[in-house]
C-alpha cells in the first residue's frame, strides 16, 4: 500500500464509520428519521427515485435532465455575452469605469431576489428559470473577463509590439492569451454560481428538476428525498467542474497542471 | 561640437535634439531635454543615472515604443517612427510569453521574418544553443529559473536579428552571482553576434565590466553628463586599479 492508498484508505475509513454511527444513532432514537434520515433510508429513497419516480414517474433521471438542460442554457447564455462584452470593457479604460459600479451592484444583487420581478416579465415558465441562472453567472463571468483582459502585463504587450505585432493583432496574439486563465478561473467560478441557484430557480411553476424535487420533498417531510437531491446536485457540479479542469490543462497548459506537462 | 558632424556621419544611433514629457501645462513633468548623442555600429554602450533621469525613457524612444516630444532619432540610416523596425529588445523582467515554450518564445522574435518555416526551425535551434538552454527547448517560462528566463529573452531579441539591441536593466532582477555570470554569457554572445547595443543599469560596476562607452545622465541639469570610452581590454577584471579609478570617477559624476 503507497502513500496515495493509504490517504484513501483513511478517508474512506472515516467515511464508512460516520455513516454507521449514524445509521445506529437513528435506528435507536437518538436521531430522529424526519431530520436526519438514516443512511439507509436514503439509500432506499434512491432506489425509489430511479424506478418509481417522485412525484410518481418522475425518476431521478428526468430530473437531473431537465436540471441540467437548465443550467446549461443560462451558463452558455451567460458565457457567451459575458466573454465579448468584458473583452471590449476590459481594454477601453472609460468604458471599464463607467460599467464598474453597475457591476459591483448587479453581482451584490443577490440572483433570488429578482425572482418575483422576474415571474412579473417572463412568466412562470422556462424562460424564467434560464434567465434567473445567467443572470447569476453573467456577473460573476463579466468580472472575471474584465479582470483577466485588464491586467495583462504591459511589458507583454510591449514585447510583441517590439517583434512587429500591432492593432488588432495584439488582441489575438498576446491578450487573449493572457486573460485565458483567468478567464477559465471565471467559468469555473460562475458554473458553481449556476449550481447554487438552482433550487431557487425551479421553486416556482415547476415540478421537474433538482431544485423542485427538493422543494417538493420538503412539501411532504421526505427528508430523504431531499438529501438525494442534494447529494446528486453535489455530484454532477463535481463531475462538469472536473471537466472543465481537464479542458482547462488542455487550453492552458502553461498555468495548470505543469507536473504533467512535465511528466 | 566641432566633431559632432563627423560623429553624425558614422553614426548608427543618432538622438537629434531628443526631448520628451510626460503631461502637458502646469501639470507637465521634463524627463529628457536636447539629448544629442550619437552611438557608432557594433558599439556597446551603457547608460547609467539615478533613477527619473530618463535613462528608460531614452531607451523606449530608441525602440520605438515611446514617442519623443520633440526632436528625432535615426537607428541605422532611417528615422524611428515606431516599434518593429529593427530594434531588439529585452525587458527589466524577462516578458517572456507564458503560454509558449522556450523555443515558441524564441520563435515568435522571427514571426515577422522572411524565413520559410524550416529555417525558423534551424535559427531556434542555433541560438538555443548558443545560449547554452537546448535541453529546456520545450520548457514553459515558469519552468525556468531567473537566469534563464534572461537567456531566452535574449535569444528571443537576437531572433529577429535586429539592427541594434536595446536592454533596459536587463539583469537587475537577478540575484548577484547569476548576474555576473549572465554578464559573462551576454559579452561572449556579442563576440559572436556583433550588435551595437544600448544598455540601461543602475551598476556601474555592470558597465565597466560590459562596456565600450558609458554614458552618465543626470536630472540636474537634466542631460548627458559624462562620455567616457571605455578601453581596458575584455574580460576585465573588476578588482584592476584602472577598472577601481574609473569606478570612482563615474561615482562622483553621479553623486555630483
Amino acid at each position: 500500500m503507497n502513500e496515495l492508498h493509504r490517504r484513501y484508505f483513511y478517508t474512506a475509513a472515516v467515511f464508512i464509520s460516520l455513516l454507521l454511527a449514524w445509521e445506529y444513532a437513528t435506528g435507536n432514537g437518538y436521531l430522529k428519521p424526519y431530520r436526519f434520515p438514516a443512511p439507509s433510508q436514503i439509500a432506499k429513497a434512491f432506489v425509489e427515485l430511479s424506478n418509481v419516480g417522485f412525484p410518481r414517474d418522475l425518476t431521478i433521471w428526468i430530473h437531473v435532465q431537465t436540471t441540467v438542460g437548465r443550467i446549461a442554457q443560462g451558463y452558455v447564455a451567460a458565457i457567451l455575452l459575458a466573454i465579448p462584452l468584458g473583452y471590449v470593457i476590459g481594454r477601453v479604460p472609460v468604458l471599464e469605469k463607467l460599467t464598474n459600479p453597475l457591476i459591483v451592484f448587479g453581482r451584490s444583487i443577490a440572483t433570488l431576489s429578482l425572482l418575483p420581478l422576474v415571474i412579473v416579465w417572463f412568466g412562470t415558465g422556462e424562460l424564467t428559470k434560464v434567465i434567473l441562472i445567467a443572470y447569476g453567472c453573467f456577473w460573476t463571468m463579466i468580472s472575471n473577463v474584465i479582470a483577466g483582459v485588464k491586467y495583462v502585463d504591459k511589458d507583454l504587450i510591449n514585447a510583441a509590439r517590439v517583434f512587429g505585432v500591432k492593432g488588432i493583432g495584439l488582441y489575438w496574439t498576446v491578450i487573449l492569451p493572457a486573460a485565458l486563465p483567468r478567464i477559465f478561473a471565471g467559468a469555473r467560478m460562475a458554473l458553481g454560481v449556476g449550481f447554487m441557484v438552482i433550487v431557487g430557480a425551479e421553486m416556482i411553476g415547476t415540478i421537474e428538476g433538482l431544485g423542485a424535487l427538493i422543494m417538493e420533498a420538503r412539501t411532504f417531510y421526505r427528508s430523504e428525498v431531499t438529501i438525494v437531491g442534494m447529494l446528486i446536485i453535489g455530484v454532477i457540479g463535481f463531475l462538469i467542474s472536473s471537466g472543465l479542469g481537464r479542458l482547462e490543462k488542455y487550453l492552458v497548459p502553461w498555468d495548470t497542471g505543469l507536473d504533467e506537462v512535465r511528466r | 561640437m566641432s566633431d559632432s558632424a563627423t560623429n553624425t556621419e558614422t553614426a548608427y544611433i543618432d538622438f537629434r535634439n531628443i526631448g520628451k514629457q510626460f503631461g502637458f501645462g502646469d501639470e507637465a513633468f521634463v524627463v529628457l531635454e536636447g539629448i544629442n548623442l550619437s552611438i557608432t555600429k557594433n558599439e556597446f554602450v551603457s547608460i547609467v543615472g539615478r533613477s527619473g533621469c530618463g535613462k528608460t525613457t531614452l531607451l523606449n524612444i530608441a525602440g520605438g515604443l515611446v514617442a519623443p516630444s520633440s526632436g528625432e532619432t535615426i537607428v541605422a540610416g532611417h528615422p524611428v517612427n515606431g516599434p518593429g523596425q529593427g530594434q531588439g529588445f529585452v525587458f527589466q523582467q524577462h516578458a517572456l510569453f507564458p503560454w509558449l515554450t522556450a523555443a515558441g518564445n524564441i520563435e515568435f522574435g522571427c514571426r515577422s521574418s522572411n524565413l520559410t518555416k524550416p529555417q525558423k526551425k534551424d535559427l531556434v535551434k542555433q541560438l538555443l544553443d548558443l545560449v547554452g538552454l537546448s535541453r529546456v527547448a520545450d520548457n514553459y517560462p515558469r519552468e525556468l529559473s531567473g537566469g534563464m528566463q534572461q537567456r531566452i529573452a535574449i535569444a528571443r531579441a537576437l531572433a529577429m536579428d535586429p539592427e541594434i539591441l536595446v536592454m533596459d536593466e536587463p539583469f537587475g532582477a537577478l540575484d548577484e552571482l547569476t548576474r555576473i555570470e549572465l554578464q559573462d554569457e551576454l559579452l561572449r554572445i556579442w563576440e559572436v553576434q556583433k550588435k551595437t547595443v544600448m544598455f540601461v543599469t543602475h551598476s556601474i560596476n555592470e558597465a565597466l565590466v560590459l562596456s565600450d562607452r558609458i554614458i552618465v545622465l543626470a536630472p540636474h541639469p537634466l542631460g548627458v553628463h559624462m562620455d567616457l570610452k571605455i578601453t581596458m581590454p575584455r574580460p576585465r577584471d573588476r578588482t584592476d586599479p584602472e577598472f577601481n579609478a574609473l569606478y570612482k570617477k563615474i561615482w562622483v559624476g553621479l553623486s555630483s
